[in-house]
């Protein structure tokens, strides 16, 4: 007797498969319909070639200037000396009340470090730099006064002034100086630069759901009578809608990996100007890449885009395909 | 099995296509439904498909009324009604043995299950050695059986067919009605829409006989009575 036949003694009945089974189907037919996607991207080989180049190309740019942001962050970094406090003590003050500063200095969580630098070292030093040396044998008073460096805790510009405006109330110190306005204005462009990459980000994204939406919908309408049986025969939205969803995911995969080496590539191309620049400050700069973070998060975020396109494009249109009839 | 209960469906535009409809079809009872063109077979066959719900009446499948069917819930109630289209609606670039086992994936089965039950439809209406071939290089008459195996494949209660012999010879029309008569044997419920009175009248099942949307007649038909 044939299968199809057995099993009903006791009349005709549907056949149905029990919960666990189910259960455990339901992933297996979810790794299977990931693979048939990923299949179904190879079968439409121009579509998905230009979808995840749209996809790969708008997440570099965003991408690339993060890294640009980043590099353009490390080199304020690195200067975090120039946010160095000089308080120039009064003339009259004794070493004692200077050594009582430096204590109290030391002991402030927001100072880093002080170092004292007394007028006849100031004196020996710009003895030496000036080539000034003899003539300056000749004054009869040292004119220069004591030095305390201060570097604070915190190398942040708003940080180490107001540290500067509390130091300068010292009643010792005659005033104090601090030369962070190159490093502000380093600061101010970086800012900038991070609202660009927002602002682009957002609207790159906004364009990519729309491409990826679109390239899914075509997909769904060219799959319209494919789509219809399958609801005949009594498939669900979403066991209909599921190899969309895996496409989205697999554009959003490839894509990401293809801002990924976008992005590398053009820091790769400017690493070398780069390099001619920070050479002129005797820096010994390093471009920095993408690390595994980073990374992670470009896929996490082109899949997100993938998957999300895709279902914005499921939701209406799988929904709206209704069987015409037998 | 099914039940209509004073069903009636009218259109916008005011044209109605069935008028009061009653009729009851038993457990494992085979039953032919004709009429002329436009008489309302069609709409019969999408309500019970669920591709319409009615205007006024119920449809009950195993006592549940389908006009009251949340719409996340039609795809469990297709399952249990095996469809076989006119047209045959086969995909048309997976193969044979794809088509078949479409409604046991869509319902989850995998692995040897799967393949037995697909092997033994396609046994059932001898296209066994077609399983790997894409269904354009089949005749009008294999697509119609390829149809029929995925009907059937996951076992439902009731089966409807659309003109199941409209483009095939009286040899073939035969073969497919036994294919038919050998599931109504073993208790699914059979509705075969049909123009072919011939084939009605060979048969000898209960007849359901429609016109302009009204139900003319209900029982054995009279041979070559015209409509």
């Amino acid at each position: 007797m044939s299968i199809l036949f057995s099993g009903r003694a006791s009349g005709a009945r549907a056949n149905k498969i029990g919960a666990v089974r189910r259960f455990l189907m339901f992933f297996v037919h979810h790794f299977r319909q990931a693979i048939a996607s990923l299949g179904e991207l190879w079968r439409t080989p121009m579509a998905s070639f230009l979808t995840i180049l749209v996809l790969g190309l708008s997440l570099t740019l965003p991408a690339t200037l993060h890294l640009l942001v980043k590099n353009a962050q490390q080199i304020g970094g690195g200067f975090a000396k120039a946010a160095e406090i000089n308080l120039f003590i009064r003339d009259n003050t004794t070493e004692q009340q200077i050594k009582s500063l430096v204590t109290i200095l030391s002991a402030d969580s927001q100072v880093a470090s002080v170092t004292h630098i007394s007028k006849a070292q100031a004196m020996a030093e710009f003895q030496e730099a000036s080539g000034f040396g003899a003539a300056l044998n000749y004054l009869t008073d040292n004119p220069l006064p004591d030095v305390l460096v201060v570097l604070p805790t915190n190398t942040d510009p708003a940080a180490a002034r107001a540290l500067m405006q509390q130091l300068s109330n010292e009643r010792i110190v005659e005033f104090a100086k601090l030369d962070l306005e190159w490093l502000t204005r380093l600061e101010a462009v970086v800012r900038l630069l991070q609202q660009a990459v927002i602002a682009i980000g957002l609207l790159l994204i906004s364009a990519v759901l729309f491409i990826v939406s679109n390239t899914i919908r075509l997909s769904i309408i060219s799959k319209r009578e494919e789509i219809e049986v399958m609801k005949l025969v009594g498939a669900t939205d979403a066991f209909i809608q599921r190899p969309f969803l895996y496409t989205g995911f697999w554009y959003g995969i490839l894509g990401g990996v293809l801002a990924f080496l976008v992005s590398e590539g053009l820091l790769w191309w400017l690493r070398g100007a780069i390099s001619d620049i920070t050479s002129l400050y005797q820096s010994d700069f390093q471009i920095q890449p993408m690390n595994l973070i980073e990374f992670s998060a470009v896929i996490i975020l082109a899949v997100l885009l993938g998957v999300v396109g895709s279902y914005l494009a499921v939701r209406k249109h799988i929904r709206a395909i209704e069987p015409s009839g037998p | 099995m099914l039940q209509f209960d004073q069903v009636s469906k009218s259109y916008p535009g005011g044209f109605v296509a069935l008028e009061r409809i009653n009729f009851r079809i038993a457990k494992g009872e085979m039953v032919f439904l004709t009429g002329h063109s436009g008489a309302g077979k069609s709409t019969i066959l999408k309500l019970i498909s669920m591709i319409e719900r009615p205007s006024t009446g119920r449809v009950m499948i195993n006592n549940i009324d389908l006009s009251r069917l949340k719409r996340s819930q039609v795809p469990y109630v297709r399952r249990d009604v095996g469809i076989i289209f006119q047209n045959h609606r086969l995909l048309m670039n997976h193969t044979v043995f794809d088509n078949v086992a479409l409604p046991l994936v869509i319902e989850g089965f995998t692995g040897k299950e799967m393949v037995k039950r697909v092997h033994a439809a396609l046994d059932k209406v001898n296209l066994l050695d077609k399983q790997r071939c894409l269904p354009e290089t089949l005749s009008g008459g294999e697509q119609q059986r390829v149809g029929i195996a995925r009907a059937v494949v996951n076992k439902p209660p009731l089966l409807l067919a659309d003109e199941p012999t409209g483009n095939l010879d009286p040899e073939l029309s035969r073969d497919i009605m036994q294919v038919f008569e050998a599931f109504n044997q073993v208790g699914v419920s059979v509705l075969v829409a049909t123009h072919d009175l011939g084939l009605i009248a060979r048969m000898r099942y209960r007849t359901l006989t429609l016109k302009h949307g009204r139900m003319i007649n209900d029982g054995l038909m009279p041979l070559q009575e015209p409509i």
